[in-house]
Formats: C-alpha cells, sequence, structure tokens
C-alpha cells in the first residue's frame, strides 16, 4: 500500500510538471513566454470547410502580429458532424473555444438554455460596432427573447430566385416574373413536352416533393418572409404564424403542382436546373460557382423571388445566416469582444467576399469603395448584396428541427398532395408548433 | 408434499446466474429506467431534466402518434386476414395428392429467411411507379397504372403485400402441419354422408385448424407491430405520413429529434397499446372456440 | 383437369416467390437503362455494379462483422440456453417456478419500450460502436430457454442418473450426454437464433455509428437510403444481392432445418 501511494504521488507531481510546460508554452509569435501567462491565448473555432479556414488564417495571422499579448489560436470544427452537434456537446462538456464564428441562429435556443453564451450587449460599445454595420431591423430579427444579444452578425446567403434566360426565351417568355400570377403566366408557356412522347420535358420549377424539414428554406419559408415582408414563425418568443401570408404561399405552391409546373415525383437523373428542365431555381449565392463550374453554358440570371399580387415594398428572403458568438467559458470576455469586432471590419467582409463567396451582412455593401471593385467584377453578386439586408433568420426557437417538420408536413399534405386548404395546412401548422413550443419551455 | 424432491440442487443456481444478471441488465433496469425517463427530456448530450408529466401532455396533442398507432392497426388489419388467406389456400393445394410438394415448399419459404431489407429494396423496383415491373405488368394488359407508394391511400397496403409476400411461407408450412394432422376418416365418414367439399371445408377443416389460425393470428399481429425497416426503407414513413409505423415514429423522436424522453413515453403507451389488442384477441378467439 | 389447375396455381406461386429474387440479380448485372424490363437475360452483363458497391462501402467488412456478431450470439444463446432450460427441467431448486414464469412473463414484454432505455444503457455503459452492444443484449434467448427445457423435460432420468454416479459435474452432463441426443432442438435454437442475429437491422442502427462496425443489412440499408447508391438502381439491387446471398446458400444446404425450426417455434410459441 505505502508503496503504491508514493508511486501514485510521484505520478501527480510529474503530470503537474507537464501541465505547467505546456501551458508555459505560447505561439511562436509571442514576445513574452514566461510561465505566468503574461500572454492571453483565445481559441477560435471557423467553419470546416477550406475556404472559411483560409480566411480565418489570414484574420488571425494579422491579430496575432498587431496584437502580441493577446494571440489567438484557430481550431477548425471536425468536419463529420454538423457544428451545432459539436458545439453542444462542448457547452456540455465545457470544453467550448473563446470564439466561434459558425453559429446558426436556429441552434441559438439550445446554446442559451445551457448558459452557454456571454451577452454581447454587455459591452458599452456593442451597439455601436453593429449598428455601424448592419441595418437596425435584422440587428432586432437576432435580439434573443430574454432581452439581450448573444450573437454577432456575420454573413448570409440570401435565397433568390435563379432563371434560365435560354428556356425563357424559347418559350416565349418576356420579362422576368416577380410576382406570383406573372410567375404563373410564365409557366403556361414553359411548361410543355419537347420532344412530344407525351410527358412533361420542361417545367417551370421543381421542388424535392419528401417533407425534408430544411427543404421548406428554399420554398415555403423564404417565399413565407416575403409575403409577410419580414416575419419569421416567432413573434417575441412566442409562436405566431402570419395566417394571411403562410396561406397565399401554400395556395402558390399548391397551384403549381396542381397545374403540373412543378413535378410531382421525384426528380431523377441528376439536377434539373443544371440539366436545364426546369427554368427556376431558388437558391443562395453559392450557385453562382457550381453553374460556372457544372453548365458553363447555362445563361442565368438572379431576382428576388416572387410576391403576392399587389405587394408592396421591399422583397425579403430567407437567408441562411452565420454569425460570431462568445461562449461563456472564455477567461477573457473583453479581448474575446475585440477579437469579434476585429473580424468584421470592412477589409476582413471584403475577404469574405472574394474567397468564399459569401455575403457579409452589412448595409453598405454596395455604397462602400472598399468593395467597389469586387462588384465591378462580380456583378451577379450585387443582387444578392442588394438582398442581404432585407434577409431574415429562422427564429432562436427550441426543436427548430421539429417545428420545420410540421410545416413540411402540412405542406405536403396542401401544396404537393391538395389534401388540406392552405388555411386549415396553416392552422394545423400553427396548432402543432404551439404545442412543440409548449412541451420546450 | 412432493416426494420426489428431496434435497434442493445448490449447484443450479450457478447455472441459471447468467440469465439473472442478464434479467438485471436487460430487463429490470431498462424496465425500471423507462419508467424514469418518461418524466424527464434528454438528448443524450446535455443532462437530463425533469419535465414531470409534460411528455403525457404532449403525447395527447400529438396527432402523429396516434395516427402512426392507426397506421399500424391498419397494415394489422389488411395484412393478417390476407396472409391467412394466402397461406391456407397455398396449404390447401400441397395437402393435396401432388408431387413435387417438397420442392414447392422449399420455393415458398426462400422469402422467410432473406432479410427484410432485402425484401424491400427489391419491392422498391417492383412498386416503382414509372418503371417498376409491377406496372408494366398491368400495362402488357392494358390496365392504367397504379400508384403503389406514391398514392397516401395505396401507401400501406402495398407495404403490407409486400409483408405478406415475405412472410406466408412460415405460416403455409404451418397449415400444412395443421391440415396433415387432421385424420382422413373424418373426410371419408362425412363423404359418406353426402358433404359437398365446400361443406367439409367449413365444417371439418376450419374448426380443426382452429388452434394453428390463432397461432398465424398471434404470431402475425406480435410481427406486424414491430413493423419499422420496410415503412424506413421503402417510404421514409410517407407518403403524407400514411406508412408512419408506431416504431418507426418512436425512432425518428429518439434518433432524429433527440427526444429521448418523449420517446420512451411513446414507447411505453404503445406496449400498452400491444398488450391491449393482444388481450381483446385472446378473448375473442376464446370465446368463440367455445362456440 | 382438377390437377392441372391445381399445379398451374402452384406453379404459379412459385413463379410469384422465385422471380423475384431471379429479376434481382439479373438486373444487378445489367446496365442501368436496362433494368426495368422482364427478361433475365442481357447481352450486356457485367459485374461493374458489384466492383461500385465493394468500392464505395466496405461491404466485405460488414460481412464479417455480421459473422462475428452471429456467430457469437447464436453461440452464447445455445451455451445459456442450455445450461437455464437443463436446470428448470432436471433439477429442483427453490424458486425453480417462479423463474420459470419470469422467464415467460420476460417474453411478452414488448421490445418498443425497453428499446430506448437499453440504448440509454449502451450509452451510459460507453459501449456505443462495439461489437459488445451487439451481441450483449441478444446473448440469451427466452424462446431458446423454453425450448430446451421442453426437450430436455423428456430425457429419461435414468441417462442422468447414471452420469451423477460417474462423478459428473451439471456442465459434463448437459454437454457430453445430453447435448448428443439433442441434435434437433440445439439445431433449432441455432438456426433460429442465427437467422433473427444476421437479420436484425433497427438494433444495429441504433448502436452503431462507426461505419467499419455496421453489419452487413445494416450497411446495405444506409447506402440504399443514404444517396451514396446516387438512386441508381443497378447499385442498390447488387448490394441487396449481396446482403441476401450468405443466408441463401446456407439455405440451400440446411433447408430443412431451416424451414422445421421456425416452424417448430411457432407452433411451441
Amino acid at each position: 500500500m505505502a508503496v503504491h501511494s508514493i508511486f501514485i504521488k510521484a505520478m501527480v507531481k510529474f503530470l503537474l510538471c507537464l501541465t505547467l510546460l505546456f501551458t508555459g508554452c505560447s505561439e511562436k509569435n509571442a514576445h513574452d513566454a514566461s510561465v505566468t501567462g503574461d500572454v492571453i491565448t483565445l481559441t477560435y473555432w471557423p467553419a470546416p470547410n477550406p475556404q472559411e479556414v483560409q480566411l480565418a488564417d489570414s484574420i488571425v495571422r494579422s491579430w496575432n502580429r498587431l496584437h502580441p499579448n493577446i494571440q489567438v489560436k484557430m481550431q477548425p470544427i471536425p468536419v463529420s458532424q454538423s457544428t451545432e452537434e459539436v458545439l453542444l456537446a462542448a457547452i456540455a462538456g465545457r470544453t467550448t473555444p473563446d470564439v466561434c464564428s459558425n453559429i446558426w441562429p436556429g441552434a441559438l435556443a439550445e446554446f442559451t438554455r445551457l448558459g452557454g453564451l456571454i451577452d454581447l450587449d454587455r459591452f458599452a460599445d456593442f451597439d455601436s460596432a453593429i449598428i455601424s454595420r448592419t441595418p437596425a431591423d435584422v440587428v432586432a430579427s437576432l435580439r434573443d427573447p430574454n432581452g439581450h444579444f448573444y450573437q454577432m452578425p456575420w454573413k448570409t446567403n440570401p435565397v433568390m430566385m435563379f432563371y434560365n434566360k435560354r428556356l425563357f426565351e424559347v418559350s416565349g417568355v418576356t420579362g422576368v416574373p416577380r410576382t406570383y400570377s406573372e410567375f404563373y403566366a410564365a409557366a403556361k408557356n414553359v411548361t410543355r413536352d419537347t420532344d412530344g412522347d407525351g410527358q412533361t420535358d420542361v417545367w417551370m420549377g421543381e421542388r424535392d416533393i419528401r417533407p425534408i424539414w430544411w427543404q421548406r428554406w428554399f420554398d415555403y419559408y423564404c417565399f413565407y418572409i416575403a409575403a409577410s415582408s419580414g416575419k419569421t414563425f416567432f413573434i417575441n418568443g412566442e409562436p405566431h404564424l402570419d395566417q394571411n401570408a403562410s396561406a397565399t404561399v401554400l395556395e402558390f405552391f399548391r397551384t403549381c403542382y396542381a397545374r403540373d409546373y412543378f413535378p410531382h415525383t421525384f426528380f431523377q437523373g441528376g439536377d434539373p436546373f443544371l440539366l436545364e428542365r426546369k427554368a427556376t431555381h431558388f437558391a443562395g449565392p453559392y450557385l453562382i460557382a457550381t453553374l460556372h463550374s457544372l453548365a458553363p453554358s447555362l445563361r442565368f440570371g438572379v431576382v428576388p423571388i416572387p410576391v403576392p399580387d399587389g405587394h408592396q415594398g421591399p422583397v425579403y428572403t430567407y437567408g441562411d445566416y452565420k454569425n460570431i458568438a462568445v461562449f461563456s467559458t472564455t477567461k477573457h470576455p473583453k479581448e474575446a469582444w475585440e477579437f469579434v469586432k476585429f473580424l468584421v471590419q470592412a477589409k476582413y467582409d471584403l475577404m469574405l467576399l472574394q474567397i468564399a463567396n459569401q455575403i457579409p451582412i452589412r448595409g453598405d455593401l454596395l455604397s462602400n469603395p472598399i468593395f467597389a471593385e469586387y462588384f465591378k467584377q462580380n456583378p451577379l453578386m450585387i443582387e444578392f448584396a442588394r438582398q442581404a439586408v432585407y434577409t431574415r433568420s429562422v427564429d432562436a426557437a427550441p426543436d427548430l428541427k421539429e417545428i420545420f417538420d410540421a410545416i413540411s408536413q402540412e405542406y405536403e399534405a396542401s401544396a404537393v398532395y391538395g389534401k388540406k386548404s392552405p388555411m386549415e395546412a396553416t392552422l394545423a401548422a400553427q396548432k402543432r408548433i404551439n404545442v412543440i413550443v409548449e412541451w420546450n419551455k | 408434499m412432493k416426494k420426489m424432491k428431496l434435497k434442493y440442487d445448490r449447484s443450479a443456481y450457478l447455472l441459471v446466474l447468467p440469465y439473472i444478471i442478464f434479467f438485471l441488465l436487460f430487463v429490470a433496469y431498462p424496465l425500471i429506467f423507462s419508467l424514469v425517463l418518461i418524466f424527464h427530456r434528454w438528448d443524450i448530450v446535455t443532462p437530463m431534466q425533469w419535465v414531470g408529466m409534460k411528455n403525457f401532455e404532449r403525447l395527447i396533442n400529438d396527432p402523429l402518434f396516434f395516427k402512426s398507432i392507426v397506421n399500424t392497426l391498419i397494415f394489422l388489419f389488411i395484412h393478417i386476414p390476407l396472409q391467412i388467406a394466402v397461406a391456407l389456400g397455398f396449404a390447401l393445394l400441397l395437402n393435396s395428392r401432388i408431387k413435387f410438394r417438397s420442392m414447392f415448399r422449399t420455393i415458398y419459404f426462400l422469402p422467410v429467411v432473406v432479410s427484410g431489407v432485402v425484401v424491400t429494396i427489391l419491392w422498391q423496383q417492383l412498386y416503382s411507379f414509372d418503371s417498376g415491373l409491377l406496372n408494366r405488368l398491368l400495362m402488357i394488359f392494358g390496365i392504367p397504372k397504379i400508384p403503389w407508394i406514391v398514392s397516401p391511400e395505396m401507401a400501406m397496403p402495398s407495404v403490407a403485400i409486400m409483408a405478406t409476400w415475405k412472410n406466408v411461407g412460415i405460416y403455409i408450412i404451418m397449415f400444412l402441419v395443421g391440415l396433415q394432422n387432421i385424420s382422413a376418416e373424418l373426410y371419408e365418414s362425412s363423404n359418406m354422408d353426402g358433404a359437398s367439399r365446400v361443406q367439409q371445408f367449413f365444417s371439418i377443416t376450419l374448426p380443426l385448424l382452429n388452434p394453428t389460425i390463432v397461432v398465424v393470428l398471434v404470431l402475425s399481429t406480435i410481427g406486424g407491430f414491430s413493423l419499422f425497416i420496410e415503412p424506413y426503407v421503402l417510404t421514409g414513413g410517407g407518403p403524407m405520413q400514411s406508412t408512419l409505423s408506431a416504431v418507426l415514429y418512436i425512432y425518428n423522436q429518439a434518433f432524429y429529434f433527440n427526444h429521448m424522453g418523449y420517446a420512451a413515453t411513446l414507447g411505453f403507451v404503445f406496449a400498452i397499446v400491444i398488450f391491449a389488442v393482444i388481450m381483446i384477441q385472446k378473448k375473442t378467439v376464446e370465446s368463440e372456440s367455445l362456440e | 383437369m382438377k390437377q392441372f389447375f391445381k399445379y398451374f396455381l402452384l406453379t404459379l406461386g412459385a413463379v410469384m416467390f422465385a422471380y423475384p429474387f431471379l429479376w434481382m440479380f439479373a438486373a444487378s448485372l445489367k446496365p442501368e437503362i436496362e433494368i426495368g424490363g422482364f427478361s433475365l437475360w442481357s447481352s450486356n452483363f457485367s459485374f461493374k455494379n458489384y466492383e461500385q458497391v465493394f468500392a464505395r462501402i466496405p461491404i466485405a467488412r460488414a460481412f464479417f462483422n455480421s459473422i462475428i456478431v452471429s456467430f457469437s450470439t447464436t453461440f452464447s444463446v445455445i451455451i445459456f440456453g442450455s445450461m437455464i432450460g437443463y436446470a428448470l427441467a432436471r433439477l429442483n431448486f427453490r424458486g425453480r417456478d417462479a423463474l420459470y414464469y419470469l422467464i415467460l412473463f420476460t417474453m411478452m414484454i414488448p421490445f418498443q419500450i425497453t428499446l430506448i432505455p437499453q440504448y440509454v444503457l449502451m450509452v451510459k455503459l460507453g459501449i456505443t460502436d462495439s461489437y459488445l452492444a451487439l451481441i450483449a443484449p441478444t446473448m440469451i434467448s427466452t424462446l431458446g430457454i423454453v425450448m430446451f427445457r421442453q426437450f430436455f423435460m423428456s430425457i429419461p432420468q435414468a441417462l442422468i442418473d447414471a452420469a451423477r454416479i460417474d462423478g459428473c459435474s451439471d456442465l459434463q452432463i448437459i454437454f457430453s450426454i445430453i447435448w448428443p441426443i439433442s441434435r434437433p432442438v440445439v439445431i433449432t435454437v441455432a438456426i433460429l437464433s442465427f437467422m433473427a442475429s444476421w437479420n436484425e437491422v433497427l438494433w444495429p442502427i441504433i448502436v452503431v455509428r462507426e461505419r467499419t462496425l455496421m453489419t452487413l443489412p445494416q450497411i446495405v440499408t444506409l447506402f440504399t437510403i443514404g444517396g451514396q447508391a446516387e438512386a441508381l438502381l443497378g447499385l442498390q439491387l447488387a448490394a441487396a444481392t449481396l446482403l441476401a446471398l450468405p443466408i441463401i446458400v446456407a439455405y440451400s444446404f440446411f433447408q430443412r432445418y431451416f424451414i422445421d425450426s421456425m416452424v417448430s417455434s411457432g407452433i411451441k410459441g
């Protein structure tokens, strides 16, 4: 027994020494490498895709050069799991980084429920830092129901309508449809049987008819946001569908399916937009790169998604936001906040555009001269830049997956199969969302 | 007092010990833990949270759960009569004076040994609306194509037909054994009384097959309640959740939405439903056989 | 005439049950465009689909995993089933009848209620993604115990007494004396256990996420619905054929045992 305890004590001392040795070491760039830790080290997790890792690398290098006493260490998130799963596990295990720039607003409710994030509005310069960059109504949409802000808006992928110019031309469609009626009129021309075999070969549009929850972002949800002029599912933390908007949107898709403007079966054999089998596609700016590389001869244009006839005001849409947050395990909140502000400077927003082709949520994209050259080179991105400030994210509500699953089922019943009226489906969806939210309280 | 048992065998305890351990780990613990889990909310990653009766409140307001149970019952109501009818039919044919009986038996039993996954992948092609074999067969005869698994009305019946095809082999053989146990004299004497084949079927065959029918009924019911892999692979539960079986819904709640506590609650209630159905079946069958 | 009609129906039945398998195998060899035809022959037969399946998923590894899991489970079931069946049938101990009723009760518990907690137990013990998690919950089969007990009850007591006198322990009695004359029940339980374990797919999907540990039906399932097959029918059918092959081979050699086992389990259950 005595031998054991001596051995154990020796092991403990040895391990202590090892730990001191490792914590004492800091980045090569540091001037001060003292064991007492004059240098603060922050860990930063960017998204795991190569472009954002490259961007993060540049930003971190610049920062480390300018801030010898506050060094940032970048660690990419493991690719095998979804970021949300990794972050949730990290929060539960208290192994979170200081800063992460891959925060999806939909997961926020889970993070804050566990107290994983710090409120950024505790910092005196939060208001000025955020308002100078992002329009007020977008900022307001990111406020947590308890009144605080847990995320710094960073970038978005607004969903817009891509259209095939050639398919419009050959079927006699002049002008690009912007309202539902215009869409139906164009669809009537475009959807037809081109080779006389009795089956439709070209459609106006196409959607995955399976009720997969996130697919709704590219039909029901973005159209709902547009039709309701910027509303989402929740108001002040309570579920509150804009029933008229919802019914109008469901009616639109129901009409498209009823008149066979969209195919009723699962499209097999590749992407129909790339194959020029459908004339419109609802997607974000990432599609541009795909089209250039896989379908270079496809002539396309981009406009905001259709709105109900008689719609007034700007067209809003769904933007797949990724934001920046600081975790509550941080020992240096003030320094972490400085790094966050550093990340969203104009020159790095420009790099975000150049390296990753993603839109920073800035109000001055088209007015600030720093971006002028980029938009001259990439005129298609101008549409997305203009749309960026008219976007909404998903609500920071718990169980979003199941909420969208419920929506998907009502959409399937009403739009795809025409078995429920749009208002019936809307009310049923509202009811189920209420149950889900109630259960989560 | 039993005269034969003079002493207790201590060594027996060692022999049954493995089962005791197994029982505690895989029966007792899960049962007890399920009673804990149904009052909590848990997603494995974060700590468990007490929610009292919330899971039950949610269950009562969950149309999808009730739909999944109804779907399962619809499946049973189509599958079981079909299975009994088909199995009995083939068994009667095999029971008569024919050659190659064991060859036919072997072939009919083949789908039984194969995995349900194979059967489902195969039938996905048979049921395909545009190019599936079944619809092509119909088109040859000029019959319009049937939307086997793409119509909410046809989807579950299609699953039931597929399940019958897979399992009927066992029951053909069970009926065969049952038929062969009916003594030929009974038929001979009723023949002399002038009974027709049909009369013989209803007055001799069916009643004497009753025990076998009961076994087929109970086994099919228990099997039917565990319907999972067929809808999971064939339709994903659709279209319009018409093939969402109860087990599939429980699986989705647990592993797609990470609601362990709610899923455990669903499992608990579903187990009670199963129990109730089997009890009702037992009572009905017992009262019928008393007549 | 009646005979002809009977043979016609029986043959129709045989076609209904056998043709789809033949078609599946033939289709897996055809190029994608030709799948969909009834014919079992194509001039363009090739094993390309099979090559693709082997390239895209670790199917050989999955086969190996299934072998390990199924053999281990079967072995365990017949060993423990014999031991406990023997104790219940031939030995006398306090609580014997209670234990038997407990076992019968356990048989009646629907798995739907224990499924989730059992998974949670695996997580808590930290054994998800392991062979143990796949084997342990089915290591002892209550049906096996019942079937062994029933069979062992009919063994002549004299045989056992003679062995006792020779100084045999219980285990020796079970495996050296009783087993040799219990071939039917051992084979029956073994086949039932093997088939159930081989074809089991819900439990592996739940406890195993690591691709190298997946069982054969599991990996084929995920291949089909997971999009790796890219909606190419040929690949899906090839994977399904590979999954069906081992058990069909076993079946062709041991038909009678398969049929008798499954039927007798039903009658006794």
